[in-house]
């Protein structure tokens, strides 16, 4: 076959003899996406967000749901729930003005804790003899159903004033955030079933670490929800510290390790806690490293460190690796069978960084739900 | 999606003999939570405690 001798114009219908009908089949469509390029644009992307928030939706509606009937189920509610759990739903927080950033933090650590404390005193007038571990789970389940419930207003009010508008641009961030959204509100829905079960989630492995080496040690309450153990490790002084189990919490660890370094010369931490695995990266794989490892909003971060850098004392930390959804659902098998190795790597780190005599403070840091001390 | 294969979780409980170090695993039951003390070992007299809890996923 000779392939050089194309005919241009009779490949693409341009010659004299070309049909009007084949030009118009060529034209109309440039015409159509010059002008309408946008609104197909618009109505194919809308196609594929709708899809998302109708999942978002029944996600909502499913965490509601689970809430309500297990507060029926479980606990002797006084009245009829309902009315009360949606009016929690609807609770929001409004964060401090950060213009002026100046002691923002404790505004911000206020504002949270107003908030749970609040939180913690309503839910419990859903059934005065609510036990403390359900109270806690109560709290988690309201917890998850009204993020839900927050990520789908919002996810639905900016599709919203996209089409509204008629506008492809506004609806083009939506589209890129929208995969990483359905990933969270999928881990947050898969999580419900452990926090009702009281299970050990991935998080809860910093816990369940510190947790087992405090077993059989006298224990005390050193702050909200968060309890302390203290032992002795080959001549050295050991402060355990975790969130008070098997209750769904993660304490008050800063709160915890501001009153022993009150009464105590401390010249080192240890913190464990799960930490976000990066794509690629294997799950359940463990890695030291300097700083405070701990989650959250940064208000607690940002104590311990204070505490940390105010009396000259080093922060080591060792992280689990794991996703989103390993992090806030039943625990794997394989971070489950870490905790082993993870443990000794903690006597290792505490030989290596202490000499003998020294007192050393070790946190377990993350949610303590089916972990107790 | 049309493709993608159904999965699903089994919960398993692993219990640890405190004296001979003996391990079982079985289902999860309500009410178990870590380091409690569950039952006598089937090899010893020794007692056994919930060593951990944790999730199995298969893909149907």
């Amino acid at each position: 076959m000779n392939f050089t001798n194309f005919d241009f114009d009779q490949l693409f219908s341009m010659g004299d003899d070309s049909n009007p009908l084949m030009m118009l089949v060529w034209i109309l469509p440039i015409i159509l996406f010059v002008f309408y390029g946008q609104q197909i644009q618009l109505f194919v992307t809308s196609r594929e967000i709708k899809k998302g928030i109708q999942k978002l939706d029944s996600f909502r509606i499913e965490s509601r749901t689970e809430l309500i009937n297990y507060v029926k189920n479980n606990l002797k509610a006084k009245n009829d729930p309902v009315k009360k759990i949606d009016k929690f739903l609807e609770y929001f927080t409004i964060m401090p003005v950060d213009m002026d950033p100046n002691g923002i933090v404790d505004k911000v650590r206020h504002t949270v804790r107003s908030r749970e404390d609040f939180t913690r005193i309503h839910v419990k007038t859903l059934s005065p003899e609510m036990s403390h571990l359900e109270l806690t789970r109560v709290q988690t389940l309201l917890e998850i159903a009204s993020s839900l419930q927050m990520i789908y207003k919002i996810i639905n009010h900016m599709f919203l004033t996209a089409k509204k508008q008629n506008n492809y641009p506004l609806i083009l961030p939506l589209q890129m955030i929208l995969p990483f959204i359905m990933e969270q509100a999928e881990a947050m829905k898969d999580a419900i079933p452990a926090f009702q079960k009281g299970q050990p989630v991935g998080d809860g492995i910093g816990p369940m670490v510190v947790g087992k080496m405090m077993l059989d040690c006298k224990k005390e309450i050193v702050a909200l929800e968060t309890s302390l153990s203290k032992i002795d490790y080959e001549d050295r002084h050991l402060f355990l510290l975790k969130a008070e189990g098997p209750g769904s919490t993660v304490g008050r660890p800063a709160d915890g390790l501001e009153k022993i370094v009150e009464e105590n010369q401390i010249d080192a931490i240890i913190m464990i806690d799960a930490a976000l695995k990066m794509e690629g990266e294997d799950s359940a794989s463990v890695a030291q490293g300097f700083g405070a490892a701990i989650g959250g909003i940064g208000t607690e971060r940002f104590q311990i460190e204070a505490i940390a850098t105010s009396r000259n004392i080093p922060v080591f930390s060792i992280v689990i690796k794991q996703s989103v959804k390993e992090a806030i659902t039943l625990m794997t098998k394989e971070i489950a069978d870490t905790a082993d190795d993870v443990r000794l790597q903690v006597y290792e780190m505490i030989r290596e960084n202490s000499d003998k005599g020294q007192s050393i403070v070790i946190i377990g840091v993350g949610n303590t739900s089916g972990v107790p001390q | 999606m049309i493709f993608s294969k159904k999965k699903i979780t089994t919960e398993y409980t692993m219990e640890q003999c405190v004296k001979c170090g003996a391990k079982t695993k079985r289902k999860f039951n309500d009410g178990d939570v870590l380091f409690a003390e569950i039952s006598k070992c089937n090899l010893c007299d020794g007692l056994t405690k919930i060593e951990k809890i944790f999730g199995e996923t298969i893909e149907e």
